[in-house]
């Protein structure tokens, strides 16, 4: 009490005041998310994580070898120790869509990268004229896990190439990338009404216009994912419309359908565990949001009936609506399909393999035309195979080697190559993986991007329909 | 009057500089809670499914750059750290974290010995992605971008991520700790292609 009989009274409102004031600008910091400890169940729980790259599209005479790969993520690993993991599995397999499944245990085996679980079809089935179709179930413990996600409902199909048209394009010529016949869109990075953004972040490489996708009339379609919106350039516009997105960005993927609606793809987990899918009408307003069935999810396309959402580990491509409203995990695990439909009808299925590509069109359960690409330089990934008409197909895939990589252009028709260029990878900045091309009529397009800002260019096909 | 003005006063004012301050210095209590600083164990040897399921572990945790602590309830327990801040106390290893505990390295760079440290053991280890794309540290080397191998990396000079398995299509599945608007988890990723990344192996694996 002697101290405070040195300060005056206004000394003493000031100083409880500033003691009141600073308890509760922190306390409301707090409160208000400023340090948030979020805290989920705290006992790992025993779960199977699985990999299986299925041979869709396999050769006369080829010894088919389902394998598989399976971990046991949820347990304890205090110290770093390797910890056990006891997988069993088995894989049911008949021809496609004839008789029921027959049960092969799938056996041990070591690879390069450690150890898997392996099956061989038996010839039987393996030889059957309209391919043949399996499952896997993998056990460990308490825990299972089903390959397709769909089991016996949406299996894998693996489709027999009896005589694919085989092209062999030896090795790449880096550096002769054809030149595009026109930019039909562009914007600078930056933050104004015509600009795009980039993600901000430490440890972040640029991340940007991560999608595109071009309408029947021409317009353009730029997901600025970064500043939660579409840039929107019609036919003949220099300037993009605005259409403000409630995306939360992360390299999302992104489709329009013919009615002008637009479909997003999140990369990053929604409640569930799983992306996040948004339904939008042609002026951004949310007319659905789901999640995928599947734990990851690579692309979204408008197929014969609806979007499509390529997933994985099922690699399988599940519709994502039900008559028009967001479909549940179940009914895209049920529907799930190797190949893609396509609105033309029939589906696409695409299967790289080492530095080969095999691509089949099929319909009604049998192979319509099929095509083996074989290249001396290695292939990276497969950005599109379109069907064009008239028995012609484009296909755009990366070719690198560890300095160089440029994106190939192919026409193919039933006789081999129609056409073939190359372009530039143009990938300054970082967007959805496999969201860089699409065809519309006879029009390649290309998503790119440099230091100043992205850009959509059209490459028109010489033979196109 | 004067004695309640001087106390409003005083009051907005420690509450507006209190508000910022706590703001600016946001940290949450996750690592000071729940993680350690114990000493790493020796082990005799590593495998890629060893590798593998440690990082399947960090899958759906948080990202902190510089960090290299998290639990494994499939949350981002520190979500919104501000990316400007290194120091936010927050859940999950940054990318060049989660390699160098995914790979169970030394902190000497000159050790190429395999050591076991727990998701709960706060370290980041001495590698940047860029260091981790040259090659750097007795345990590293580069590698062919088209031999990769289930754990081996895919680096650039400001991020890395680990090669889980390829998709049909070519693709890959990557885990890394992207950032902190993605945390950790596995993605779809075309790294492999891209000028940008270069090939890294952690060498001395059991199988």
């Amino acid at each position: 009490m002697n101290g405070f009989r040195l300060l005056s009274p206004a000394q003493i409102a000031l100083f409880l005041g500033s003691m009141a004031g600073l308890l509760a600008g922190a306390t409301t910091v707090a409160l208000a998310g400023g340090s948030v400890v979020r805290t989920g169940t705290s006992e790992p729980r025993m779960t199977i994580e699985a990999t299986h790259l299925p041979p869709l599209l396999t050769r006369a005479g080829e010894e088919v070898e389902l394998a598989y790969e399976a971990f046991c993520p949820g347990g304890d690993d205090e110290g770093g120790i390797e910890a056990p993991c006891e997988v069993t599995g088995t894989v049911f397999a008949r021809p496609t869509s004839k008789g029921s499944f027959a049960s092969i245990p799938l056996e041990t085996a070591t690879s390069a990268a450690g150890r898997e679980l392996v099956a061989t079809v038996p010839e039987e089935i393996a030889a059957a004229p309209g391919g043949f179709e399996y499952y896997a179930t993998l056990t460990a413990d308490s825990a299972s896990i089903t390959l397709p996600a769909g089991g016996a409902s949406a299996p894998h199909k693996s489709v027999r190439l009896e005589r694919p048209t085989v092209v062999d394009l030896g090795r790449h010529v880096f550096g002769e990338a054809h030149r595009p016949s026109a930019r039909v869109a562009e914007a600078s990075w930056g933050t104004g009404p015509s600009e795009v953004g980039l993600e901000t972040g430490r440890n972040l490489p640029p991340i940007g216009a991560s999608a595109f996708d071009v309408g029947r009339d021409g317009s353009v379609y730029l997901l600025d994912e970064a500043r939660h919106r579409v840039l929107r350039w019609d036919e003949g516009a220099r300037a993009p419309q605005q259409i403000p997105l409630s995306v939360s960005g992360s390299l999302a993927d992104m489709t329009v359908a013919p009615d002008g609606s637009i479909y997003v793809l999140e990369t990053v987990a929604g409640p569930g565990g799983s992306p996040v899918l948004l339904r939008f009408d042609r002026d951004g307003r949310e007319l659905g949001r789901g999640e995928t069935a599947d734990r990851t999810a690579s692309q979204i396309r408008m197929g014969a009936r609806g979007p499509v959402v390529l997933q994985q580990p099922s690699h399988e491509w599940m519709p994502v609506t039900v008559r028009g409203t967001m479909a549940d995990a179940e009914a895209q695990r049920r529907s799930g399909r190797v190949g893609r439909p396509v609105a033309a009808g029939g589906d696409v299925t695409v299967l790289r393999r080492g530095d080969e590509i095999r691509v089949a069109i099929t319909t009604g359960g049998g192979t319509r035309l099929s095509w083996r690409v074989v290249s001396d330089t290695p292939i990276g990934e497969v950005q599109l195979a379109e069907p064009l008409g008239g028995g012609r197909l484009a296909v755009v895939f990366r070719a690198f080697t560890d300095d160089e990589a440029e994106f190939i252009v192919l026409v193919l028709d039933s006789h081999g190559v129609r056409e073939r260029f190359s372009v530039s990878a143009a990938d300054w900045a970082e967007s959805a993986p496999l969201g860089r091309f699409t065809v519309v009529g006879s029009s390649l397009y290309r998503l790119g991007s440099s230091p100043q800002g992205a850009f959509v260019d059209r490459f028109d096909l010489e033979v196109g329909s | 009057m004067r004695l309640p003005c001087a106390f409003f006063a005083a009051f907005l004012t420690a509450f507006a500089l209190a508000a910022a301050g706590s703001a600016g210095a946001y940290h949450t209590r996750f690592v000071a809670e729940r993680c350690h600083f114990d000493a790493p164990t020796p082990l005799a040897s590593i495998t890629r499914d060893g590798s593998t399921t440690i990082a399947l572990r960090a899958r759906r945790e948080g990202y902190q750059w510089g960090g290299g602590c998290w639990n494994n309830n499939d949350v981002d327990d520190s979500p919104g750290d501000p990316t400007s801040d290194p120091a936010t106390g927050g859940e999950g290893p940054d990318c060049s974290g989660l390699t160098f505990k995914t790979w169970r390295e030394s902190l000497d760079t000159g050790n190429s010995g395999a050591y076991g440290w727990g998701r709960f053991r706060y370290v980041h280890g001495p590698y940047t992605a860029a260091a981790f794309k040259r090659g750097d540290g007795a345990p590293n080397k580069t590698v062919s971008k088209s031999a990769l191998v289930r754990m081996d990396a895919l680096a650039s000079d400001g991020h890395i991520g680990l090669f889980y398995a390829s998709n049909p299509d070519g693709s890959d599945q990557i885990v890394e700790a992207k950032g902190e608007a993605y945390g950790t988890n596995l993605w779809t990723r075309t790294y492999r292609g891209s000028t940008s990344y270069s090939g890294v192996r952690r060498a001395g694996w059991s199988s």
